[in-house]
């Protein structure tokens, strides 16, 4: 599989803030991958990078194997849905699906933009100001998805939706993406829906690539043990330990494994991918806190 | 359509998983023939707002397990059963196992003793067969 | 991208030939009422015996002076509504320059329109340039409205370089307009709202524009000085050539300024010229056949410094993300 999308040790700077730093990743073509972090982890940031609005300050990013950064020729494999799904308000639906097709003169499918628009029931002439926010979203879609991109990346695109316009965003997004292979990178909080929507992670964290792989890979080299208290010594068949926590005589582990894990020891449990997540982001972001507060941990 | 899958998102059981189970059990019950469709992927992604990867995962596994075909550019159809066979054993087993259930209760052990039992004895003596599906 | 500068903009531009057909309904029935009197008052015959020499000739008589008060008095008024269009530039900075980057920032549709098929260049281009050029029609026909509408009192003496008439007139608006078009791009692409975008216009556009009129235009060229010793009759430059009178005083043989602001006659009775024998009668003034050199200039200035803005905006529209 190739890859779409390629990070290699990408950075940007805002002054002397780094908002993305070091990050490596690829996204191999035909995944649906979620971004995931805290605010202010990155996300846009490196959508924007991606979908060329900034310019890397470190590193680089390819879309389809080129720069994307003030550079036409990617424009055309892109869709990108930004952060609150922005629109002319003052344009009818009409008129900007008459905007995509001037603007993209190399691949524009008015068609998808239409049958779509007709389904969900909006007016050619409806203002889109006049529309609600799902309406919106699914509108900004409709018009990401009528360039046929080869890479689809989405800012946020369900964060300020109610939950069934936020399920009817996304079977419309699944849809299309089973019927057009697009591959797809969608930042998103919303933990909960990326479990059955994405086959592929990228974790943020302050900046920096957390985490990353398939969804399958990730999730069957990880287990939940729980056991007898442990001193902290190495234990057999676990890469790393993600995250601890101790009582006086049972301690529970999200751990790496590399290797089958002594079952009459541990108690293996298989772990979902939002526990996961909460896992890698829970692990070190108490830490100092207690001391700059004073108490003791 | 021939079945709608519905997803139990309170289940811990994968999404992909959770397909496999419902064509299977629509086979066990007679709900699904050898010959039919089964649902389009677009459709099933769509209508659950799933992965489409899930669903083609699902079909594939169910076309390991000798269940279905797929033909490229019309869909995947049913090809196997799971009726007959294990219809017949099943009264069968079922009568063992509300002697056994009786036994359990005579010995004491409460409904929740019961399932925390069966759960443990199922995971030691069928842990290979879980893992290699989950590894597919 | 023409579609979508045009969709985007049709208000604006509907506004612009709005407010010029207003104008026109203002200027075209007052310039050709005022072009009506000045035949029937005669005045052409009198503009004539004015000649263009230096100095108004002997022949000019007294009643023609009185005509032509009553002309310039009687349309004063109505020249003085003009003023108004000073502040025309400053509206297009304002409502067209400072909103067209700030306003797509302000709603996050840059990030839509970017991410097209066009690069944001050629939006730039497409945007700043349709406006521009809109902006630029407006300009060109106001300014010429005006000169069409003024040309008789200019005729009969009012010079086109007195404030107010000069910066309305002619070419300057176009480059008042594309300065504070610029300005407002600028600064939306500096501040990214619009709110502050449009105040900047006006913080910068009006301090510019006074300081440019008050103290650079009159250095554009260096003055003509007339000098006429005090014990002659001190002739008055001729009306008809629109000279510029920018100063006058009364000066010592060595140069000292005696007097500002101020003309003064012997005494012939007096001795010695009671005491100012040999002192001037000076006039600094720009010759009326300057001014399209210094229109040229100052048009030339603005151009040069919205250029340099437009740089800039097109700089800092790179860093928008």
């Amino acid at each position: 599989m190739d890859a779409v999308l390629e990070a290699d040790g990408l950075g940007k700077r805002y002054g002397n803030r780094w908002a993305l730093r070091d990050c490596t990743f690829s996204l191999p073509e035909g995944q649906v991958a979620a971004l995931v972090g805290p605010n202010g982890a990155g996300k846009s940031t490196l959508l924007h990078l991606a979908v060329g609005l900034l310019r890397p300050d470190d590193g680089s990013v390819r879309v389809l194997g080129q720069q994307p950064y003030d550079n036409v020729a990617v424009l055309p494999d892109l869709g990108f849905v930004a952060q609150d799904t922005p629109l002319y308000r003052d344009f009818t639906a009409a008129e900007l699906v008459t905007m995509g097709g001037k603007l993209n003169r190399a691949r524009w499918d008015a068609s998808v933009a239409r049958n779509r628009l007709a389904q969900l029931g909006i007016a050619p002439h409806q203002r889109v100001g006049t529309l609600s926010g799902g309406q919106r979203a699914q509108v900004a879609l409709a018009l990401a998805l009528s360039k046929r991109p080869r890479l689809l990346l989405l800012d946020e695109p369900v964060a300020s939706l109610d939950p069934l316009a936020r399920h009817e965003f996304l079977q419309a997004l699944m849809g299309s993406v089973a019927e057009t292979g697009t591959t797809v990178l969608l930042s998103s909080h919303l933990l909960s829906d990326l479990e059955r929507v994405c086959d592929h992670l990228v974790l943020l964290e302050t900046a920096k690539v957390r985490l990353t792989g398939s969804v399958d890979d990730l999730l069957g080299t990880h287990r939940q043990l729980i056991g007898a208290r442990h001193d902290g010594s190495a234990i057999p068949g676990v890469a790393a330990v993600i995250r601890e926590s101790h009582t006086d005589r049972q301690s529970t582990l999200l751990v790496r494994v590399d290797g089958w894990v002594d079952e009459t020891r541990w108690t293996s449990t298989e772990v979902g991918l939002e526990d996961l997540i909460l896992g890698y982001l829970g692990d070190h972001r108490r830490q100092g806190s207690h001391a700059a507060w004073g108490v003791t941990a | 359509m021939v079945i709608e899958f519905v997803l139990d998102g309170r289940s811990k059981v994968n999404t992909y998983m959770q397909l496999v189970q419902q064509v299977r059990q629509a086979l066990r019950v007679g709900l699904l023939e050898s010959g039919d469709q089964l649902p389009k992927v677009r459709d099933v992604a769509q209508a659950l707002a799933i992965n489409p990867n899930t669903v083609l995962k699902a079909y594939r596994q169910l076309e390991m397990e000798g269940l279905a075909e797929g033909r490229p550019g019309v869909g995947t159809f049913v090809t196997g059963t799971l009726a007959g066979a294990s219809l017949m054993h099943q009264a069968e087993l079922r009568a063992d196992l509300v002697g056994w259930l009786r036994r359990a209760q005579t010995a004491g052990l409460t409904a929740d003793d019961i399932v925390a039992l069966v759960d443990t004895t199922i995971r030691a003596t069928l842990a290979d067969d879980v893992i290699v599906v989950t590894h597919t | 991208m023409i579609w979508l500068v045009w969709r985007q903009h049709r208000k604006q531009a509907l506004f612009a030939v709005a407010g010029l057909l207003a104008l026109a309904a203002y200027i075209i029935p007052t310039g050709l009422g005022m072009r009506s009197t000045y035949t029937d008052l005669g005045l052409p015959a009198c503009v004539s015996s004015m000649g263009d020499g230096q100095f108004i000739p002997s022949s000019f008589t007294n009643a023609c002076n009185e005509t032509i008060r009553s002309f310039i008095g009687r349309y004063t008024a109505v020249a003085n509504v003009s003023v108004l269009l000073i502040f025309l530039p400053l509206l297009v900075g304002i409502f067209w320059g400072a909103p067209l980057v700030a306003r797509e920032v302000e709603h996050g549709t840059h990030r839509l329109v970017w991410t097209q098929g066009v690069s944001r260049r050629q939006w730039a281009m497409a945007k700043f340039g349709l406006v521009g050029a809109g902006s630029l029609i407006v300009a060109v026909v106001y300014g010429f409205g005006v000169s069409w509408w003024m040309a008789p009192l200019n005729r009969v003496g009012v010079t086109r370089f007195e404030t107010f008439k000069f910066d309305v007139g002619g070419i300057a608006p176009v480059g008042y307009t594309v300065f504070a078009l610029a300005l407002g791009i600028a600064a939306g692409t500096i501040f990214r709202k619009v709110m502050p975008a449009m105040a900047a216009v006006l913080v910068v556009f009006i301090p510019v524009r006074v300081l440019v009129a008050g103290l650079a235009r009159p250095r554009f060229a260096t003055p003509v000085e007339l000098a006429i010793p005090v014990d002659q009759p001190n002739p008055n430059l001729n009306a008809a050539r629109g000279d510029w009178i920018q100063s006058m005083a009364v000066k010592s043989a060595d140069g000292q300024t005696l007097m500002d602001n101020a003309s003064t006659a012997c005494n012939p009775d007096a001795a010695d010229c009671g005491g100012m024998s040999g002192a001037l009668n000076t006039t600094l003034y720009q010759p009326g056949d300057r001014f399209w050199w210094f229109q040229g200039i100052e048009t030339g200035l603005y151009v040069v410094v919205a250029a340099a803005l437009i740089w800039i905006a097109l700089r800092g529209l790179r860093r928008i993300a």
